[in-house]
């Protein structure tokens, strides 16, 4: 609660942030609309298809970024040494790393969206059946439980490189390209992305789930991936702090 | 001369120092490429011509400008923001150096140094994707997109420099206004998609905006795409734009001088 005071406290700063989080996802919108509505299809989606993908994007990009945007105030704590005061405080130092900094912001445009995605989903007829719109949400879950590995992953390896910034922005970078369906890459590329560096199941399989679109392997590949990367991302995390060498305190 | 060249230098050797980051950042440039093209692959597929573009002029006009992006909208002068705002710029107001070329400097070596591996990086995706693309074979369009690209540095240096200078005015936290910027630029300089297939109306009030000047006109003076009098129109109101923003930045830099108090120093 008080971080969320502190980012309103400067209320011009917030409202130009939202204005501008607003005006990305509206440009993009509008970009996919002028894109697919002269194209007709994209890899073979229909433009409301094409469309229920960005927001699961968003979506799943907005929760991810809520819960665990203390990744990208990690580094100065590596580098002043106040990483040490977290580990000596009663808290879970993963816990408190990750949720550190949690950005009101992203609370403010998640509730609309939710909706939006809703009322859209409904009024195109998006959801196959019941059943699939559980799914959906099933796995939706399971990508937030890989974003979370993936930012595990992203803070050990910070304590070991110091290195923070730009492997987190790699991961925006390489998450991104689940803005549209991971369909539209081709052969090698589009099997990277689903099996190596798996945006395929972070961002386009729960859209694929809702429609029908997604096989019974390949969403029990997707549970089974993201709680294996959370298993070892864990334990990289426990090796990291064995090595971890404080700067000062 | 000589201490604006030795700033040059010296930024070079600080993309060094940090090896992984330096990779890590060349990686990222490469995967923003890499998604842009997909797409538009996909969206345009062989023999179709959509939006008055086939997949060789859009492959050619994306690829294209990633390597202008990498020259004009590559910049330092986010920096000066953070100098402004922990007091750091009293440094350089007690010495011989003019604040405003010491960025236009640092930008100068950002530029040549994101270039430089830009070329590599389009090299590797022309051998291992071998796009259609089309070459200019036109001197003319070629020098007048040099020149395109000339004035665009200069307009992206005076608007993100005039961003910084926000610090003055509210240095507790400088950056949503180069946020906000940064979201426009996104898709409004062309970067995503060529403008011209946008709503003729919007188009044409874009026209009128900076933005367009930044990487949609060059490239598309490269693709030949314009006739003489929209080259020579788009040529005067990109300079037109350079010196409006070069003088507010004369003036805004003044009045933040005036009320500078450097805090944090």
């Amino acid at each position: 609660m008080a971080i969320f005071s502190a980012d309103l406290a400067n209320r011009p700063a917030a409202i130009l942030f939202i204005i501008g989080k607003v005006l990305r996802f509206l440009f993009f919108l509008a970009f996919l609309y002028l894109l697919v509505g002269k194209t007709k299809v994209l890899a073979g989606y229909r433009l409301s298809q094409v469309v229920f993908f960005f927001l699961t994007f968003n979506l799943i990009d907005i929760m991810s970024q809520l819960f665990l945007r203390g990744v990208y105030h990690f580094r100065p704590k590596l580098i002043s040494g106040n990483f040490d005061l977290t580990l000596v405080q009663p808290i879970n130092p993963l816990f408190k790393s990750l949720t550190a900094h949690t950005d009101v912001l992203d609370l403010i445009t998640l509730i609309p969206l939710s909706a939006f995605m809703v009322f859209f989903a409904v009024t195109q007829g998006l959801a196959a059946s019941f059943a699939n719109i559980l799914l959906y949400l099933a796995l939706v879950f399971n990508a937030l439980i890989l974003a979370l590995s993936f930012h595990i992953v992203v803070l050990a390896f910070g304590i070991i490189t110091l290195e923070v910034d730009h492997l987190i922005w790699m991961y925006r970078d390489f998450s991104g390209m689940g803005r549209v369906p991971i369909d539209i890459y081709k052969g090698t590329l589009r099997a990277f992305l689903t099996f190596v560096i798996p945006v395929g199941v972070l961002m386009t399989f729960p859209a694929k789930a809702l429609m029908g679109f997604l096989e019974v392997r390949m969403i029990l590949f997707s549970f089974f991936l993201s709680f294996f990367l959370l298993y070892l991302s864990l334990h990289f995390w426990n090796f990291a702090l064995t090595r971890y060498t404080s700067a000062s305190s | 001369m000589k201490k604006y060249i030795q700033v040059i230098k010296v930024t070079f050797e600080d993309y060094f120092v940090y090896r992984v980051n330096f990779l890590l950042w060349r990686l990222r440039a490469f995967t923003q490429i890499v998604v842009l093209y997909f797409l538009w692959r996909a969206a345009i597929p062989e023999g179709a011509n959509i939006l008055g573009y086939n997949q060789a002029t859009i492959l050619t006009y994306i690829l294209g400008t990633s390597v202008i992006q990498s020259i004009v909208l590559s910049s330092r002068t986010a920096g000066a923001a953070g100098q402004i705002a922990s007091g750091d710029i009293s440094n350089f107001l007690l010495k011989p150096v003019s604040y405003l070329k010491y960025w236009f400097a640092r930008d100068m070596a950002d530029k040549v140094f994101n270039l430089f591996f830009s070329v590599f990086e389009i090299s590797f995706i022309l051998w291992l994707l071998k796009p259609p693309l089309i070459i200019q074979k036109s001197p003319k369009f070629v020098v007048l997109a040099v020149l395109a690209i000339a004035i665009a540095v200069s307009l992206h240096f005076f608007i993100s420099f005039l961003l910084s200078l926000v610090a003055f005015w509210a240095p507790e936290n400088p950056w949503p206004p180069r946020f906000l910027f940064m979201v426009i630029v996104g898709f409004f300089a062309g970067g995503l998609f060529p403008l011209d297939i946008l709503p003729p109306m919007l188009f044409a009030l874009l026209k009128l905006l900076p933005f367009t000047y930044l990487l949609f006109f060059p490239l598309n003076i490269y693709l030949g795409k314009l006739s003489n009098i929209e080259l020579v129109t788009g040529i005067l109101i990109s300079i037109l734009w350079v010196a409006f923003f070069s003088w507010i930045v004369k003036v805004v830099f003044r009045k933040g001088l005036k009320i500078y108090a450097a805090w944090g120093r």
